[in-house]
């Protein structure tokens, strides 16, 4: 089976000379499709740096890494952004949502930039939102949803376009035990029903329970990568 | 891509009020900019018309026709006949309102206490009335009946330096056409009130009467003319030419080259104006700009995380301000056009009346629309504002979606 995510020799350094930090050593890792997978470890560990590099957000200071068969290195800022547009979908923390528009023209608006017609944009915007069980809340603003239903607009957003894998960074952070509960639980559902490929950089035990495979990052290392 | 414009669009409008209080203060920057150039803009229009027209029907017209030399050296030597069929027929043409001849010599006017330097202008009354503004500006006394009339017209300031009034008699001297000198006495007619210039060293007589006095049959020292539009003089003055090609024909603005510079001045001066004025705007539109993209630099790192292209990212951003400043044009316009319309019925500047003369401006100035310098001066304001705007879009387009990534998280 061919990978989804395909990392060889990552290493990422920050900085230089004796003030230099790495955060990525050696990293070899493979994300295969249907994977729904928590990346773990302590602050400073390296999670959002990989994070990064498999979001085609940040490039490796040495070694590869593939999306979809693509090698990332070659590709330059406006491939990157077609990339991501088209194959990566996002769930962050915080703060996921462009506050002037609605949950439902947030999420049409990946659509939009992908150039589907207004049509397809409303009807596939309107039935995410059904999936996400935001029905009837397509034309609230953020500032009117509470924490959890911005994130589960943020997870409609991401899977909308289909993308190849949907790289989540703390997606529960802010959010209390049972609507953290709740978004991974739907996350999950997805997974199972879809075969959306997840990985979810978390530090929350809450979310490790509930995924099939646990990779664990120690000082830019892979400590430990176990599937249950 | 009009899906996309119409999307960035409703985008734009909607982030202009996410902080209402910095889009009012450059809504106000702007439209205050642009009122101020489309109203200084009328307001000089007006001045120079009104300055040039208060000077041009004194006695200069939209031109003049004279014997070649007559400009360099206005004696009784570079006189010119009357207009022959050929030139008469130009200066019957329509694109001239009105022309007279004159006899202008230079001479002195004695009265019992002084004696001054002045220019007998003979004049035909029933032409000058339609190409000059002194038959109105008589405030004693009467005008010239008619070209044989052999009373005379003084300023009242000349009238004062002389010491002399209505009824008086004063005596002219200048030298004849045996260049000899001739002197005849002439009842003050009437006293007009102009420019002191004008007052001082210009008199008015019939001009058979002046012609009678130095010995002249028929010749004369000027034909003036008047045309509708004091612009576009050049045409008029080419085909005079061709029609007298041995005479002198020249346009105001060789006749006066105070108020031809007075005339460009003013037109660069609006320049000027929209150049400091569009300084200032600039300054309040980039500083906004910049404050708004620096506010929401996580959400521009969120969008290209996204997967939107920093050209996109541009193209909002410059929408934005695109929109932001068009609004403040439409009201610029609107309160430019609200302050014309409230001063079209006149501007009284009779209380600056002495500077005015000064400067040979009108006392009332009439504003009026001016429909080209509205469109011209609202889109280059607008097309400025929206280059200087791309550099905080430049700004916001570069954002990094890491760096917004690592504020997020």
């Amino acid at each position: 089976m061919q990978p989804i995510v395909s990392c060889r020799g990552l290493t990422k350094t920050y900085g230089k000379g004796a003030l230099s930090v790495q955060a990525l050593r050696e990293v070899d890792l493979e994300i295969l499709p249907g994977d729904f997978a928590t990346l773990a470890g302590p602050s400073g560990s390296g999670k959002t740096t990989l994070l990064n590099m498999i979001g085609a957000l940040d490039k490796p200071t040495t070694g590869e890494v593939a999306i979809d068969g693509q090698a990332l290195q070659s590709l330059n800022a406006t491939a990157l952004s077609d990339l991501r547009l088209h194959k990566i979908g996002f769930v962050f923390q915080s703060l996921n949502l462009i506050p002037v528009l609605s949950a439902q023209e947030n999420i049409e608006f990946v659509l939009e930039l992908q150039g589907r017609p207004s049509k397809e944009r409303a009807e596939r915007a309107r039935e995410a939102l059904k999936n996400v069980g935001l029905e009837g809340m397509e034309h609230r603003r953020p500032a009117a949803l509470s924490g959890g239903q911005q994130q589960r607009v943020a997870v409609a957003r991401a899977l909308i376009s289909n993308p190849a894998i949907v790289l989540a960074d703390e997606p529960t952070a802010n959010l209390d035990s049972k609507t953290a509960l709740e978004l991974i639980s739907l996350m999950y559902r997805l997974n199972q029903e879809n075969g959306t490929t997840f990985v979810i950089g978390t530090h929350d035990p809450r979310v490790m329970e509930h995924t099939k495979r646990h990779i664990e990052l120690l000082d830019g290392k892979i400590a430990n990568d176990t599937r249950r | 891509m009009i899906d996309t414009l119409k999307t960035f669009g409703s985008l734009a409008w909607r982030n202009l009020w996410r902080n209402s209080r910095r889009t009012f203060i450059t809504l106000i920057v702007v439209s205050v900019g642009l009122w101020s150039i489309l109203f200084f803009n009328s307001f000089m229009i007006a001045w120079t018309q009104a300055s040039k027209q208060a000077t041009l029907s004194v006695l200069i017209g939209s031109g003049q026709i004279h014997a070649p030399g007559y400009m360099d050296d206005p004696s009784i030597d570079r006189l010119m006949q009357p207009p022959d069929a050929a030139l008469t027929k130009a200066l019957n043409a329509p694109d001239i309102t009105a022309w007279a001849t004159r006899l202008q010599l230079p001479g002195v006017v004695v009265s019992e206490y002084k004696t001054l330097p002045i220019t007998i202008v003979g004049v035909d009354p029933a032409l000058e009335r339609k190409v000059s503004s002194i038959p109105g500006k008589v405030v004693k006394g009467r005008y010239l009946k008619d070209v044989s009339d052999d009373g005379i017209i003084l300023g009242l300031n000349l009238a004062k330096r002389l010491k002399t009034g209505l009824g008086r008699r004063v005596i002219l001297m200048s030298q004849n056409v045996e260049g000899k000198l001739a002197e005849q006495s002439f009842d003050v007619v009437g006293l007009f009130d102009a420019d002191k210039n004008t007052e001082d060293f210009y008199a008015f007589t019939g001009r058979t009467a002046e012609q009678a006095f130095v010995g002249l049959k028929n010749q004369i020292a000027e034909i003036v003319i008047v045309t509708p539009d004091t612009v576009n003089v050049d045409t008029t003055v080419k085909n005079l030419q061709a029609a007298a090609p041995k005479l002198d024909v020249k346009s105001w603005r060789k006749l006066s080259l105070f108020l031809a510079a007075s005339d460009t001045f003013m037109q660069g001066f609006i320049y000027v104006w929209l150049g400091v004025v569009f300084a200032l705007m600039a300054i309040g539109i980039v500083n906004t700009q910049l404050m708004t993209v620096f506010e929401r630099t996580q959400e521009f790192g969120l969008l290209r995380a996204l997967g939107m292209k920093s050209r996109l990212v541009l193209l909002l951003v410059a929408m934005e301000s695109a929109v932001m400043i068009g609004v403040g044009v439409l009201l610029g316009i609107v309160m430019a056009a609200a302050t014309i319309w409230w001063l079209s019925s006149g501007v009284d500047l009779s209380a600056f009346a002495a500077a005015l003369e000064m400067f040979q401006g009108g006392q009332v100035l009439y504003l009026k629309y001016q429909p080209q310098a509205f469109i011209q001066f609202s889109i280059l304001i607008w097309l400025l504002g929206i280059i200087v705007a791309l550099w905080p879009a430049r700004r916001a387009a570069k954002s990094n979606p890491v760096d917004a990534m690592r504020r997020l998280t």
